[in-house]
């Protein structure tokens, strides 16, 4: 069999002369359909959470950002159609985080993560683990943050690992894809990236700022190997250390990966 | 290796309706091609590329590049296939061997046939560099394989082909 014959075996194949036009059609109608949906239960929850807050205010005398629950990381996959992974959230090799930082017109929680293979009904043939991280935000001024207004594009969640350069081990060398839910006024960031295990026995960190592929403007790299946040940069910004588990640290695969990068610095 | 550090590209939810056509059209002959390597029926096909549009409409998924959406979509396409296939298997009373018979396909056929009896993780390596023409690297990179493991299925593929081929001609 060489190349040839193969694609003359699949060119014979015949497809439905308006297949693009109507997907194409298709997608149109229900993008328009999801926008309606959206709007309906953005006008509805919104009533509802009035509501709450007049509600928490009155009787609790409590704060209007107090009284927004978050989803739980399981909860958060559930809504982006992740069944499996939901289950592995609620696993006792998930870890749990519930760490809140303010920055600019935000509250950021980083609220978990977990590492696993085969847990994105999506991509069940990969070999290789992935980790699955959840961060929530907020409006500190209890303004809603929905799907058809956040700009998502606006901001970056990414791992970053200390004595690596921001540049060498990020979303984008990891491979990353980041998801965005708006529920109940609240926007979760779920991120699929190759399994950050390697790197449990060094500080790894997940950072959320505004920006886009990290460099040397956002983020320092000290003499001890920690990462911040450059003192010139004013975006929005939060960085949570991640408790790993050392144990599961592959040093090997971790010094392959960063060598496979061809970034040091 | 210098990895792309720089711009994500989006299919934006709700926005400009104009993006679906172009995602369509620039993928769609890919996609069917592709999930004819997991299914016999070109409707069946369909579907499945039609779910993995819908999919990347309600997913949203944020991509580094066009290489990353291009991922995404063979991956889901492949999921998508198999999903349609096994539920067809779970209905199916005719063994596929009767209805392969029955049909006394050409060379081509012979060909197609083969290629969906492969296994599927030996089928989506073949196709991608036979008829796509990626190297194994690119295939690692979009099936999110170690390249080691592309280049052990794409031999095992391509032998395995070669095998059933061959019993055809007999």
């Amino acid at each position: 069999m060489n190349q040839d014959d193969y694609r003359r075996a699949f060119d014979t194949l015949s497809f439905s002369a308006d297949f693009q036009e109507r997907t194409a059609d298709l997608l149109q109608k229900r993008a328009r359909e999801l926008e309606k949906e959206c709007d309906k239960m953005t006008f509805g929850k919104t009533k509802k959470l009035a509501v709450l807050i007049a509600a928490c205010i009155a009787l609790l005398a409590v704060s209007v950002s107090a009284a927004v629950m978050l989803l739980s990381p399981s909860e958060v996959a559930v809504e982006a159609g992740q069944p499996l992974l939901a289950e592995a959230f609620q696993n006792p090799d998930a870890i749990s985080i519930n760490e809140t930082v303010e920055s600019g017109e935000f509250s950021i929680t980083m609220l978990g993560l977990v590492s696993g293979k085969n847990l994105d009904v999506l991509n069940q043939n990969l070999d290789a683990a992935h980790t699955y991280a959840v961060l929530a935000l907020r409006c500190l001024d209890g303004t809603p943050l929905e799907n058809q207004t956040f700009d998502f594009m606006r901001y970056t969640m990414t791992p970053l690992v200390s004595g690596c350069a921001p540049t060498a081990v990020n979303n984008w060398t990891l491979n990353a894809t980041a998801q965005g839910i708006a529920v109940d006024g609240v926007y979760y960031y779920l991120l699929d990236t190759e399994s950050i295990e390697m790197f449990a026995d060094r500080t790894v960190y997940m950072a959320f700022y505004e920006g886009m592929a990290p460099n040397n403007d956002i983020f320092t790299l000290a003499e001890d190997g920690s990462i911040s946040f450059t003192e010139d940069f004013e975006g929005v910004q939060a960085l949570f250390t991640l408790p790993l588990d050392p144990a599961k640290a592959d040093p090997d695969a971790a010094d392959a990966f960063i060598a496979d990068t061809g970034l040091t610095g | 290796m210098l990895r792309v550090k720089g711009v994500r590209s989006v299919v934006p939810f709700g926005t400009d309706e104009t993006i679906y056509s172009q995602v369509v059209t620039e993928y769609s002959s890919m996609l069917l091609r592709l999930a004819c390597t997991r299914l016999g029926s070109t409707v069946d096909a369909e579907d499945a590329v039609q779910e993995t549009f819908l999919r990347l409409l309600t997913a949203r998924p944020a991509f580094r590049d066009r290489e990353h959406e291009k991922a995404w979509l063979i991956r889901t396409t492949l999921q998508r296939a198999s999903d349609i296939r096994r539920k067809a298997e779970r209905k199916r009373s005719v063994p596929l061997e009767a209805v392969a018979e029955t049909a006394a396909p050409d060379k081509d056929g012979e060909l197609l046939s083969a290629v969906r009896a492969l296994p599927e993780k030996y089928s989506a390596p073949v196709h991608l560099h036979y008829y796509e023409g990626y190297s194994i690297k690119e295939i690692a990179k979009l099936l999110g394989l170690p390249a080691a493991t592309v280049g052990t299925r794409l031999a095992r593929g391509r032998e395995r082909l070669r095998q059933m081929l061959k019993e055809e001609e007999r």
